[in-house]
């Protein structure tokens, strides 16, 4: 093969067509029927991009929305912007640097990413184990599902316009990070899971943030939630938008709190149980009405609900080894393990192929967020440029999982 | 001409600045002093004659340049108190307690690059700014800020404000349309809209004051609210109040009412393409719209300059400083060099860490501070407007409070909610409150 | 280890298998034909002792020689899950029947595997790339896949080492060897 040349600046051919350095941004070639349908104006149409640089679209989501005044006829959300490739990377990694190369996919819950890689390993490789590691990995996953959720509320808040909810909630997910901080040595991709196990056992200063945060949490959470869950402009912006009903929801394979809202008790962690949930007492919330305002009170419950988990894996904590003894160099038996979490957005699943080497053959990463964004166009139509934001932060979508 | 330049070159650059500077302002003073005396005569006699254009272009150019500064105060104070509400401290790194952030935000405004996007329409484009800060102010020309202390005492004055309200619609209307740009015709169209549904309850809320005060004239409303808080109008049309209140935060753009400039759907609305201080116009004008109408609200509602309740001043303090004579020349040289060292006797007794100069300073400052505050309160008693003034400031104030507090804590309302709003529910009320008001003042004034 | 379930899906399915059922820790494994996806799909989903509604993951796979369509279906008659492996689809001609008549969610899930695979989704009425750009060339995931191919293309092509052309001479797309540049 030839090197090719070095390019230069000068060169014509990159240099952008006359035709669209104007300032009329040219509609693209349809391809697709659904293509062919969205890019159809109608008289009074108007073709507006909510582009990936934008105030309130959840990290790099371009939605292309076609509205008659104020109401939104057609949506097209446009992903890729934070596409990393990370199926691939996998392909070159070997199964312990896997964990770190998930990671940044859900940023938010990124010890969920890493507990349904590990989980698929060790099936796998037929790893047990050990019982204090799993509540290690309950009690660190919960905390996470907290802190994620204080996101979801502030960020739907400020999606809304309230400036406030997002630093009040903030305040509590910086105790939380400062807590996992102490256990993991991180604040956002922690990096902790390890196939057999977790990194590093409980520590000191974990145990007295951890206790000092628990016997606040309860009345900060009531003041953050106290907010927005009696406020009439929040509930009057939310309720009744986006309704998805549980055929719908079925169909469009939603998961997690999205589907409990709409009135599916589907939890993974009862409806296929993992690690120690059986042994665990929470209840599954669940709601009949399937709008924003039902999804957003939802996850309020779940928090309450995590923290009951939090509290009953402090006082049940078994002791000994954290950690399953594993060879540094694993070569796991040809063969395939699928695996699925309860991930605070939905249902997150890990397909490992392995070919006998020491680096998976396919490693296949199935995000929630992905398939929820899927409903934003099925929801839209009909609904004002305003409530675009009501539906996309009601659905939690996280970009980094959304585009691996 | 070798023999100047080398002398020229030979001298420094002080000496140089001042062989130049001095005959420059010689020659400069005597022209000056020539034309003075040849022009001033017949301009003090212009303006004596026609004394009340003098007094209008007065309180206008004060008007104008008190904008500025209360823009600055209203928005220092907004981000402090939207802070501390969101549990965090607000700018406290430029000037003391942050108090010079305003100011870092004009010069951010002046210093940024002032563009024009291809495609707009220029002249609109560039008149936009101008329009909405221009209705404004015109509106702050008729607000009575002490007895006295008005800039125009129209007998119209409040029609003519709810007129220049209209004006600032003018205004975002060229600036979405000109701005060549979706996102801005959006907000410029959700702007007319919002501002259009809501003039009609808030004209018609006040109604119910004017037939109360059987004037639209402003100053006459204040006045007629004198006495105690028991006269004010609110107790008499609280309907009213509410109504007002909530029309004019939506015609004032602010939260909840603030889908104009609903950055987190919009970008910023119709002021997507403006930039530098084309920008500032807009940023500023909303500051002083937002004092603008809690002064008018404190005008019609709430006793204007009124204070709460009278309280006698038992001290009448008369001055007559050329009464002492030589021994005013000894008062202003001798007590604040007094006062300076008494006040910094004890912390430089107490203290030993504090050197003389630092107590000479602390002792000068406090000084300072004191000689204003009695000042301040030898105006107080002594003049009638100082008292209004300062009532009024206050009471203007706390409404702003209120408008910064509603903006820290309420979500928006979305664009359909907040027409419906307007049409199905202010305007009844509205037309309720006239009727119920026409009623009463007339079995009044049967019965 | 479902074994009732196991009897359930060979009385059911039949024909429709290729291959035994196998089960390992709590999943169970059948495979079809590319051909069979619809009509076996319509029967898990529809079945009264089946049930299989709510489907999980729907992932591509190339084994090296053939592509290959993974489904992971969930249902509550039985505590395992539940994979679908459509093997045997040729590389010069991907062609797979849609899932979006059952799942329309599955619409977005096929739009990946089209944009990394190039497997093409008969019935799908949105295929068209979804994470990459429209123009680009290449399916990334493929194992014959050099990151050079595009890479020449773009402006910067060539001038990182990475996007040197690095594939061996001998390269084909038949053994399982991972041909990413810079292993």
């Amino acid at each position: 093969m030839t090197t090719p040349t070095r390019p230069s600046l000068d060169d014509p051919s990159l240099a952008i067509p006359v035709e669209h350095a104007g300032i009329f941004d040219p509609i693209p070639v349809a391809r697709t029927e659904r293509q062919r349908e969205f890019y159809a104006l109608k008289d009074g149409e108007l073709l507006l991009n909510i582009g990936p640089q934008h105030p309130s679209t959840h990290g790099v989501l371009r939605m292309i929305v076609k509205i008659n005044g104020e109401q939104v006829v057609d949506l097209d959300p446009v992903l890729g912007y934070l596409h990393r490739g990370v199926e691939k990377l996998c392909e070159n990694a070997d199964y312990h640097q896997v964990i770190s190369q998930v990671d940044p996919l859900e940023y938010i819950s990124s010890l969920f990413t890493e507990w349904g890689a590990v989980l698929s390993f060790e099936k796998l490789l037929d790893v047990e184990v050990p019982r204090r590691a799993e509540y290690i990995r309950v009690l660190s996953a919960e905390l996470n599902r907290v802190a994620s959720h204080m996101l979801y509320l502030g960020w739907m808040a400020l999606d809304l316009g309230g400036i406030t909810p997002i630093l009040w909630s903030f305040a509590e997910r910086d105790e939380i990070t400062e807590i996992l901080g102490a256990l993991t040595g991180q604040k956002l991709l922690f990096n902790y899971f390890r196939i057999g196990g977790v990194n590093g056992d409980l520590n000191h200063e974990f145990m007295s943030r951890l206790g000092d945060w628990m016997s606040r949490v309860g009345a900060q959470l009531e003041a953050g939630m106290g907010l927005l869950n009696e406020n009439e402009i929040f509930v009057r912006r939310a309720r009744g938008i986006g309704v998805i009903d549980r055929e719908t929801a079925l169909r469009m394979c939603v998961s997690g709190p999205n589907l409990r809202a709409s009135g599916v008790p589907f939890d993974i962690r009862r409806a296929h149980p993992y690690s120690v949930y059986p042994e665990l007492d929470f209840d599954i919330p669940t709601r009949q009405e399937g709008d924003s305002l039902a999804r957003y009170l939802l996850r309020m419950d779940e928090v309450k609900q995590s923290l009951r988990i939090i509290d009953q894996c402090l006082h049940r904590m078994p002791d000994g080894p954290v950690s399953a003894k594993l060879p540094r160099l694993l070569r796991p038996r040809p063969g395939r393990a699928f695996s699925a979490v309860e991930a605070p957005r939905g249902l997150y699943s890990t397909y490992v192929v392995s070919d006998g080497t020491d680096q998976p053959f396919r490693m296949r990463i199935h995000d929630p967020s992905f398939v929820h964004l899927q409903l934003v166009p099925l929801l839209m139509p009909g609904n004002l440029i305003p409530d675009t934001m009501v539906i996309v932060a009601g659905l939690d979508p996280i970009m980094g999982g959304v585009d691996k | 001409m070798t023999a100047v330049t080398g002398y020229w070159n030979r001298l420094s650059v002080p000496s140089k600045v001042l062989l130049v500077a001095i005959p420059t302002l010689v020659v400069l003073g005597a022209v000056a002093t020539v034309a003075l005396a040849i022009l001033v005569p017949p301009l003090v006699d212009f303006l004596a004659a026609n004394e009340d254009l003098v007094r209008f272009l007065l309180a206008a150019t004060i008007i104008i340049v008190i904008t500025i500064p209360t823009a600055f105060v209203i928005i220092y104070l907004e981000l402090k108190v939207i802070a501390r509400m969101n549990l965090r401290v607000g700018p406290d790194r430029v000037g003391p307690w942050g108090t010079a952030q305003s100011l870092a935000h004009g010069f951010k405004f002046l210093s940024k690059e002032d563009f024009t996007p291809r495609g707009v329409d220029v002249p609109i484009f560039t008149l936009a700014p101008v329009a909405v800060f221009l209705a404004t102010i015109m509106g702050l020309l008729v607000i009575p800020f002490a007895p006295g202390l008005v800039a125009q005492d129209l007998n119209i004055a409040l029609l003519y404000f709810f007129a220049m309200g209209g004006l600032s619609v003018v205004g975002l209307m060229m600036a979405g349309w000109a701005s060549f740009n979706k996102y801005s015709l959006i907000g410029a169209l959700r702007a007319a809209a919002q501002a259009i549904s809501y003039e009609i309850p808030l004209t018609l809320s006040v109604v119910g004051v004017v037939i109360l005060a059987g004037t639209m004239s402003l100053n006459t409303i204040v006045e007629q609210q004198a006495g105690s808080f028991l006269d004010w109008n609110v107790w008499k049309q609280p309907l009213g109040l509410l109504i007002f209140f909530i029309a004019a935060t939506a015609e004032a753009n602010r939260t909840p009412l603030d889908m104009t400039e609903a950055d987190q759907e919009i970008v910023a609305g119709f002021a997507t393409e403006y930039s530098g201080m084309r920008y500032g116009f807009f940023f500023f004008a909303e500051y002083v719209n937002v004092f603008v109408i809690s002064a008018l609200t404190v005008v019609l509602f709430f006793g204007g300059w009124n204070a709460p309740f009278d309280w006698p001043f038992p001290v009448q303090v008369t001055l007559d400083p050329a009464s002492l004579g030589i021994g005013l020349l000894f008062l202003v040289a001798v007590v604040p060099v007094l006062g300076t060292i008494l006040l910094a006797l004890p912390f430089w007794l107490l203290s030993s860490r504090i050197s003389t100069l630092q107590a000479l300073a602390i002792g000068f400052v406090l000084f300072n501070l004191l000689a204003v505050g009695a000042l301040l309160g030898w105006a107080f008693i002594s003049f009638d407007w100082v008292v209004g003034l300062l009532w009024m400031m206050l009471k203007s104030y706390v409404f702003v409070f209120v408008f910064v507090q509603m903006r820290a804590t309420f979500p928006r309302v979305r664009v359909d909610q907040l027409m419906g709003f307007a049409w199905k529910w202010l305007l009844p009320a509205a037309l309720l409150n006239i009727f119920v008001t026409a009623i009463a003042v007339s079995l009044v004034a049967n019965g | 280890m479902d074994r009732a379930f196991k009897a359930l899906l060979e009385r059911t399915l039949g024909t429709s298998l290729e291959g035994p059922v196998r089960q390992r820790q709590d999943q169970t494994e059948i495979r079809i034909r590319p051909g069979d996806v619809p009509q076996v799909m319509r029967t898990l989903h529809d079945e009264p002792d089946l049930r299989f509604e709510y489907l999980a993951d729907l992932a591509g796979v190339d084994t090296g020689t053939t592509f290959q369509v993974v489904y992971h279906l969930w249902s509550e008659v039985t505590p395992d899950w539940l994979r679908i492996i459509a093997d045997g689809i040729p590389r010069e001609e991907p062609r797979v029947p849609s899932l979006t008549f059952l799942w329309k969610g599955a619409e977005w899930m096929e739009r990946e595997a089209y944009d990394m695979f190039g497997l093409v989704f008969e019935g799908n009425r949105d295929l068209r790339r979804i994470y990459l750009p429209d123009d680009f060339g290449s399916f990334p995931l493929r194992k014959d896949f050099h990151l050079a191919d595009d890479a020449a293309k773009s402006p910067g092509g060539g001038v990182r080492p990475m996007e040197r052309a690095t594939a061996p001479a001998d390269a084909d797309a038949t053994t399982l060897r991972r041909t990413s540049p810079g292993t």
